[in-house]
């Protein structure tokens, strides 16, 4: 992978495989553009990203991928109930360990912000983000510079 | 049976975690072979329940056994710390007071993804006694594709976070990435060569110090005994060779005799046969 | 043997708990540096372990090793960051302040057991 001095897609995608497989025992592959990523109500993951390069990176899904993510992260039975703050707190502890990876990758002194998690009723577009895959569900990605 | 599709994932991910050694799909029966000894151990019906079960608890001991089941490879930094700390408090000192040359020349026989050959050049770096010493260290494997790795000297985060203090992370490596690079300065030291320890060794000189671990145990007594012997050969009369920890010499080869070193011990040549080698 | 884990997230206390858990540790837990702080100076003694995030509100983990090699009563506390901070100069620094060990996230259960290991606070553990 080379190095790059501000957060791309292909590194984006990595340290999500990364951490799907190493916290999740889960694979994360890229969802193709031509398939349809179907969304109901979810929750959506910022954290912020300061250096050369100011945003933040979003993580939105489903509200039952997230209790899936939540539960794979905990290890939890297929019945177990988790609350939903813990959920959120799972889900944007995800997003925090993706970011801090590539924050590592990059070139520079950069400052990773806090996970901030809520719900939300609608998916991003897909012309602002990229999706992966959560077992056979879409998972949004986006990388988003601070507004000008 | 054949295992379940999540269990199967469960398990590469897993094995892929530890070891950065990943199954591929076409790999369930392997999955499922080497898992149903534990399965039944742990008194579950099928490998799918014992996964299920496992997926749920998360038992730390539970999952290396899964792992070890499934990779037949060195993954860790100074694996078994005890050996590394033998070969800095006891073998290289010793060695130290014997070679006028100020060269040693080690072998690492079986050296996987390269963490034992680069852990045993940061070990030397670490020994006030070797200090301008001339380090020649061959590390050799059969896998082209682990040699490969190995001259890349390149690893993941979880590679890097497996074993290694992090003053050494941070003396000895780089980042690269979403990777971490062991320094040139150690990489240039270890030559990498392709080598079958089943066949006889090609022209190599003699070594001060070989470490051929957790490999003779996937040989059979006839294979170990000849290798034993052909790395006599190759070795100084006062070499040091090192095995695994559930590996002996004892009734294979007894021209070795085991001998303490720290908390750990080495394998050396009987002083009766070391005429013979020479 | 007692062990207090210091993260905002929930999860991943639950997850570092669990570990301990089955490795012999009694858990104690706080979401904070400064929660962390409070709730030493309200046991009887400290414990053997700290595994310390770095990035939390209140008071971050850097901020709460220094206090901790501030006081001398807590110098037996064996500090060990668990952060997804991955940058060198991150980990000399923590080093530096007076954490003992660094492990990134995400690390697998193995992976913890080796640091812990390495610090000499695993049953068998005979130290490097």
């Amino acid at each position: 992978m080379t190095i790059s001095s501000a957060p791309d897609q292909a590194l984006v995608l990595a340290a999500i495989e990364q951490v799907w497989g190493s916290m999740l025992f889960a694979s994360a592959e890229a969802w193709p553009a031509e398939r349809a990523a179907d969304f109901g109500s979810g929750v959506q993951a910022h954290i912020e990203l300061r250096g050369d390069w100011n945003g933040r990176l979003v993580l939105t899904c489903d509200s039952d991928v997230a209790t899936q993510i939540a539960g794979a992260m905990l290890g939890l039975g297929p019945d177990e109930e988790l609350p939903e703050l813990d959920v959120h707190d799972a889900v944007g502890e995800v997003l925090n360990v993706v970011g801090g990876s590539v924050k590592g990758a990059l070139i520079g002194t950069w400052a990773l912000g806090l996970p901030d998690v809520s719900e939300t009723s609608e998916a991003p577009s897909r012309d602002d983000s990229f999706v992966v895959s959560w077992g056979d569900a879409p998972v949004y990605v986006q990388i988003l510079p601070d507004a000008a | 049976m054949t295992i379940s599709p999540q269990a199967f994932t469960f398990v590469r991910e897993l094995v892929r975690a530890e070891s950065a050694i990943v199954l591929d799909t076409g790999k369930e029966y392997l999955v499922e072979s080497r898992l149903v000894p534990l399965a039944r151990a742990a008194g579950h019906p099928d490998v799918d329940a014992y996964v299920a079960d496992l997926s749920k608890r998360r038992t730390p001991a539970a999952m290396k056994q899964v792992v070890e089941a499934l990779t037949t490879n060195e993954t860790s930094w100074f694996r078994d710390a005890d050996p590394f700390t033998a070969l800095r408090q006891n073998v290289f000192p010793a060695l130290a007071k014997t070679r006028s040359n100020r060269t040693l020349r080690i072998w690492a026989g079986a050296c996987s993804s390269g963490q034992e050959p680069y852990s045993i050049i940061m070990t030397a770096l670490d020994t006030p006694e070797l200090a301008g010493w001339k380090i020649e260290l061959v590390a050799t494997d059969l896998s082209e594709e682990m040699l490969t790795r190995s001259r890349k000297g390149e690893y993941s985060q979880l590679e890097v976070n497996r074993g290694l203090p992090a003053t050494t992370l941070v003396r000895h490596f780089e980042r690269a990435g979403l990777n971490w690079r062991i320094n040139q300065s150690i990489r240039e030291r270890v030559e990498f060569r392709s080598l079958n320890l089943t066949r006889p060794f090609p022209p190599m000189g003699r070594f001060d110090i070989v470490f051929l671990r957790n490999v003779l145990i996937y040989f059979d007594l006839p294979t170990k005994r000849d290798v034993l012997k052909r790395v006599r050969q190759v070795m100084a009369p006062d070499g040091h060779l090192f095995l695994g920890a559930a590996e002996m010499t004892m009734g294979v080869d007894d021209a070795w005799e085991r001998v303490p070193a720290g908390r750990s011990s080495v394998y050396r040549i009987r002083e009766e046969q070391r005429t013979c080698v020479l | 043997m007692r062990a207090l884990i210091v993260d905002d997230s929930r999860a991943m206390r639950r997850i570092v708990g669990r570990i301990l858990g089955d490795a012999g540790f009694e858990v104690l837990e706080a979401g904070d540096g400064q929660q962390a702080l409070d709730l030493l100076e309200g046991l009887d003694g400290p414990p053997e372990l700290a595994c310390v995030d770095w990035n939390m509100p209140v008071m971050d983990g850097l901020t709460f090793i220094t206090e901790v090699r501030n006081r001398p009563q807590w110098r037996a506390i064996t500090l060990m960051m668990v952060t997804t901070e991955s940058e060198s100069d991150r980990i000399v620094r923590a080093l530096a302040a007076g954490a003992h060990e660094y492990l990134i996230k995400p690390f697998t259960g193995e992976a913890m057991l080796e640091k812990l290991d390495l610090l000499g606070l695993l049953p068998t553990s005979t130290g490097v």
